[in-house]
């Protein structure tokens, strides 16, 4: 029960620091641009892809969204997205509205933007589009995994390898959507996908390492929950009443979580600065 | 499109559709709070939150049966959970999935749909939500229908081309990319449209609200009763054990 508490706290920093972010690279007066991008997302699933066997699938957009928008950007079109979707048409639930903040509009748009930012203007920008189209579904899904294996919803061993072959299907079709998308657009006019930064290679395979060890661990830690119990257990060990530690544990380990991420980003934004000089 | 349906409600006539939108946004959220939380003798709380629910539809002058379908939607979501909860054994847990997330989905039924979209995010900015996204969702929602509207024309157009006879599957692949890209390009440059129009028109970086938000006695009463009654039947039936 305290997962979706604790990532509801969690989303709202985050969230916070995405719109700050937002405001300040893009300009406020096209505001409109980013609602009706949200309008599209919603729109564009109603275009179906064929993806063999005779079933079709559509465009999730978290990754799509980052390319044309930024990644602050993309994240506060697609909280928007997820809140309208929240209100309007039932589904998801109101209170599990920061475990999707947090999974797809966070995580799931910085996971996607990731390989492109490191990869997108090079020889290998292909591979890094559908790359992060993959990534980006691959990583919310797996969150959200690990999430409701958290919360002890009861999960038979069979059932967690089907689900992940299963996110491992979906992730490459966004992936292959993705990229379809893409060159469409930029058969139309280029302008439309942005053009990251140069940086270095070093950084970029340690920054996709982190990203996936992350998300490994964490589905790990999530089939042994007392992994991460343990892990914080300092923290946790005063509490009288077992849900207060449990919900000061998972605290405890998303501040583990938060504090990787600064560390990285803190990393890469030096990194950058250095290069900028050198260039 | 079905949410039309819940802009239709949200313009009615009801003594619960005048109440000032931070009352019933508060409301909602302690209710979801209590009701996430429950969990001794939860059948018998549910029932008696759902009538009080179902009172309340009937309050705002809303079709009752029509909207306690509509809650049901979410349950097309929560079932799976619910049958692997069943399926590994623990009945109660699934039962306690269903109950809720059926409860929480009828509630915040319940806010939308007396209270126009407009108006919500009004509430929530003066509750303290971050105007930005509020912004951007306002203009979501008011584009939502003319771009869905957008896409169901393009497809219309592509079935009538005679999209979707091509044996070939990377072909399609390749339409759907490309429709999906014009869809793009057409979105962006819509809201290129609607920026320059309005500027054209004085704005400033904020909505102007036609009507302010006033808080009188009858919107203090309904926000007290709205968030204590589900709390007092809570409590009633856990301590009358």
């Amino acid at each position: 029960m305290p997962v979706w508490a604790t990532l509801d706290a969690a989303a709202a920093p985050a969230a916070a620091v995405a719109i700050r972010r937002a405001r300040s690279t893009f300009d406020p007066a096209r505001i409109p641009a980013l609602g009706v991008m949200g309008a599209f997302v919603f729109a564009a699933q109603m275009i179906n892809f064929p993806v063999g066997a005779g079933t079709s699938s559509h465009l999730v957009g978290g990754a799509l969204l980052a390319y044309t928008l930024g990644p602050a950007a993309a994240s506060v079109v697609m909280i928007a997205v997820l809140a309208i979707q929240a209100l309007v048409f039932q589904d998801g639930g109101l209170l599990a509205l920061g475990a999707n903040i947090v999974n797809m509009a966070i995580i799931g748009v910085l996971a996607g933007y990731l390989p492109f930012a490191i990869w997108g203007s090079g020889g290998r920008r292909r591979a890094a589009i559908f790359a992060g189209g993959a990534l980006s579904v691959a990583a919310s899904a797996v969150l959200a995994l690990s999430e409701l294996l958290l919360s002890r919803v009861p999960m038979p061993r069979p059932m967690l390898a089907i689900s992940l072959a299963i996110f491992a299907a979906s992730a490459l079709i966004e992936g292959a959507i993705t990229l379809a998308v893409v060159e469409a657009l930029d058969a139309m006019q280029p302008n439309f996908v942005r053009k990251p930064a140069e940086r270095p290679l070093a950084l970029a395979a340690l920054a996709v390492t982190a990203v996936l060890l992350g998300a490994v661990g964490v589905l790990f830690a999530s089939t042994a929950p007392d992994g991460i119990e343990h892990l914080t257990r300092i923290q946790a060990a005063g509490l009288p009443e077992r849900w207060l530690g449990k919900t000061a544990a998972g605290l405890g380990g998303l501040a583990l979580i938060y504090a990787v991420c600064l560390v990285i980003g803190r990393f890469a934004v030096r990194s950058r600065a250095a290069a900028g000089r050198s260039a | 499109m079905h949410h039309v349906i819940l802009e239709r409600w949200s313009r009615g006539r009801s003594p619960l559709h005048r109440r000032d939108p931070r009352f019933k946004a508060v409301a909602l959220l302690v209710f979801l709070v209590v009701v996430a939380t429950a969990g001794q003798r939860l059948p018998l709380v549910a029932a008696v939150w759902f009538l009080l629910l179902c009172g309340t539809a009937v309050a705002a002058r809303l079709p009752l049966a029509a909207a306690a379908a509509r809650a049901g939607i979410v349950l097309s979501f929560t079932a799976v959970f619910a049958g692997i909860s069943w399926l590994a054994g623990d009945p109660a847990r699934a039962l306690s999935l269903i109950l809720k997330s059926y409860l929480s989905a009828f509630a915040v039924l319940l806010l939308v749909s007396t209270t126009p979209m407009s108006g919500l995010l009004h509430g929530l900015e003066r509750l303290g939500a971050p105007r930005f996204l509020l912004m951007v969702a306002q203009f979501l929602y008011r584009y939502l229908f003319v771009i869905s509207e957008k896409a169901q024309h393009m497809h219309r157009a592509a079935l009538s081309r005679g999209f979707g006879g091509s044996r070939r599957r990377s072909g399609r692949m390749e339409a759907a990319a490309g429709a999906v890209a014009t869809l793009f390009a057409k979105s962006y440059g819509r809201a290129e449209g609607i920026h320059r129009a309005m500027l054209a028109r004085g704005f400033n970086g904020q909505f102007q609200p036609l009507e302010p938000l006033r808080a009188g006695a009858a919107d203090w009463a309904f926000g007290a009763a709205a968030v204590l009654a589900p709390i007092a039947v809570r409590v009633a039936i856990e301590r009358g054990a």
